[in-house]
């Protein structure tokens, strides 16, 4: 008796906090296509504000495809097609209707391997300002001072900055990359196995880097490294063949994980 | 597999029977590369050689040369100057430049940026084609329609500067158009995207992005497509005219340096100062060429990414 009442105050408990949890997206039922081929499917999955949303899986289980779709980045690709919703605020990402230019400066991007501009480490940063109407070139540098001092960077290249950012090293140019994606002040970042061209200790900065901005910025982060997944994010998402075996808070996943296949991926038996 | 100890499979001694096939091969490719390299001095050499001779045999004042626009070396007293030529040369190659660098990078943008697979599949093919049109073609071309449209419309004989930087323009089109697409297919996706991934329209990423990073690209094509041009010399000669004066107008006659040796190596004597001169201007051209040969290196050199 008394156990049943404790699983039900428990239970009270999780709904309630499930109807206050703050989502940024909410995607429901989402269905990618490549021609004929389907690369995800049926996918749900709510990404609270604020939080590090990790997506782990084996290569080609659908993981970057989901993530590259809420920002639109699959649709100049050849028979792509997406079905489902990424609800964000009142509007469906996958509407035909939504301007993709707009859409990437509230929701930005880092990718796998660092892709600086072949420009000077500050011009990496005030360009998009610049694109992005910014007039004055003060109120630019500013402003790139702010965000290369966010991502740690300032103090290291501060001397250099009218060298060119491909002098810098793989670390350097990632959180570089970062910089410039906070420059165009999004309120979610997606990135796409950020550390995984990088040494050990470039890629414990990305972490650090990245506990740091969730308080300000929603973070999906495609990893492939399951300890990066444990280590920084909240909720953990499993795909496999382009389904979601499970999906829970990191914690739970990593420690009690209800299914046997993400079980079978955590302990290295698959994958 | 050879038995015994590994002193006598590995050491050299057997160099000898082992490596026939090497050796076969060696002389090959060395042969090759020495007759290339051979004939590739002994042009600059024989060139260099006659094209001085004009000063230190024929005794024509190089200042003369290079600063004069009088030129009648079969004359009473002649005049071995050049500059109307050099000139010639110059205004072609570097019009035709100018023309040529936004149409052939707008192009290359359309056919890379703009619509990939139609440019892929329709404009490429084309563009080939274009290249592999031989020059005396053009200046048919040039010659048939060209100069009667330009006597027409401009009045005057028709023959001038003008037609001759046109029919240039469409000869180096297609090179410079196709190495301008190389260079910007050549440069990583990874710059697209992140382009894209800031919130960049297509315009931007071109203009801002893909642009700059491929500009060491882009200037070595322009820069092929005047080594082309300055080296051309049968369209040219078709519709330039080929009068000794510095044009006053697009709309004259004028002459290049090449237009000039095609024209007067046929009826001089080998040795005599009037043929000495033309291989002076045979001289200037390849130094011209390796001036813009070495420039293409040190921006090739240049390129980042």
């Amino acid at each position: 008796m008394q156990a049943v009442l404790e699983r039900e105050l428990v239970e009270q408990q999780w709904t309630q906090e499930q109807q206050e949890v703050d989502l940024c997206l909410d995607v429901t039922d989402l269905s990618i296509f490549y021609g004929p081929k389907q690369a995800v499917k049926n996918v749900s999955m709510p990404i609270k504000r604020h939080s590090i949303t990790a997506l782990i899986g084996p290569s080609g289980c659908g993981k970057s495809t989901f993530l590259r779709s809420i920002n639109r980045m699959n649709d100049g690709i050849k028979g792509f097609k997406a079905e489902g919703n990424i609800l964000y605020d009142d509007v469906n990402l996958l509407d035909a209707n939504i301007d993709p230019v707009a859409l990437r400066k509230e929701i930005g991007m880092v990718f796998q391997r660092p892709n600086p501009f072949p420009n000077s480490i500050l011009k990496n940063v005030t360009l998009p300002l610049k694109e992005h109407g910014l007039k004055s070139k003060a109120k630019r540098e500013e402003y790139a001072e702010t965000y290369l001092k966010q991502v740690g960077l300032w103090d290291e290249v501060k001397d250099r900055l009218h060298e060119s950012a491909l002098s810098l090293s793989g670390g350097q140019q990632q959180r570089l990359c970062i910089a410039r994606t906070l420059a165009i002040q999004p309120s979610v970042l997606l990135l796409d196995e950020p550390a995984s061209a990088l040494d050990p200790i470039a890629t414990a900065k990305i972490e650090e880097l990245l506990l740091k901005l969730k308080e300000k910025y929603t973070i999906v982060l495609v990893t492939h490294n399951l300890q990066q997944a444990a280590r920084v994010a909240d909720d953990t998402a499993f795909f496999y063949q382009g389904e979601i075996v499970e999906f829970s808070d990191t914690k739970t996943f990593f420690q009690s994980p209800k299914e046997k296949r993400s079980e079978d991926y955590i302990s290295g038996r698959f994958g | 597999m050879d038995q015994g100890r590994a002193s006598e499979r590995l050491l050299t001694q057997r160099k000898g029977q082992k490596r026939q096939s090497e050796r076969k091969g060696k002389i090959i490719v060395y042969t090759a590369a020495t007759i290339t390299i051979v004939a590739t001095l002994a042009v600059t050499f024989f060139l260099t050689q006659r094209g001085l001779q004009s000063f230190f045999v024929s005794g024509i004042n190089p200042l003369e040369f290079f600063t004069s626009a009088n030129w009648n070396p079969s004359g009473a007293d002649p005049s071995y100057g050049a500059l109307a030529f050099i000139f010639g040369s110059l205004a072609v190659t570097l019009l035709s430049a100018i023309i040529v660098a936004p149409l052939g990078i707008g192009t290359a943008i359309f056919m890379t940026e703009i619509a990939p697979r139609w440019g892929k599949r329709i404009l490429q093919p084309v563009i080939e084609i274009l290249v592999g049109i031989p020059s005396v073609v053009y200046g048919y071309i040039g010659l048939t329609v060209l100069v009667p449209w330009i006597r027409d419309t401009f009045g005057g004989s028709g023959y001038s500067l003008v037609a001759g930087v046109v029919v240039v323009s469409v000869m180096i089109l297609p090179t410079v158009t196709t190495l301008s697409a190389d260079s910007l297919k050549s440069l990583p996706d990874g710059l697209r995207d992140s382009s894209y991934a800031l919130g960049a329209t297509r315009w931007q990423t071109i203009r801002r992005v893909l642009l700059p990073a491929a500009i060491p690209g882009l200037l070595t094509a322009v820069i092929l497509g005047m080594a082309r041009a300055i080296g051309e010399a049968l369209a040219i000669q078709m519709v330039i005219g080929n009068t000794r004066i510095i044009p006053d107008s697009l709309l004259d006659p004028a002459a290049t340096m090449t237009t000039i040796i095609t024209l007067n190596m046929g009826h001089t004597t080998f040795g005599s100062a009037e043929n000495n001169v033309l291989w002076t201007l045979g001289l200037l051209l390849m130094v011209m060429s390796y001036i813009l040969v070495l420039t293409v290196r040190y921006l090739a050199s240049r390129r980042k990414v």
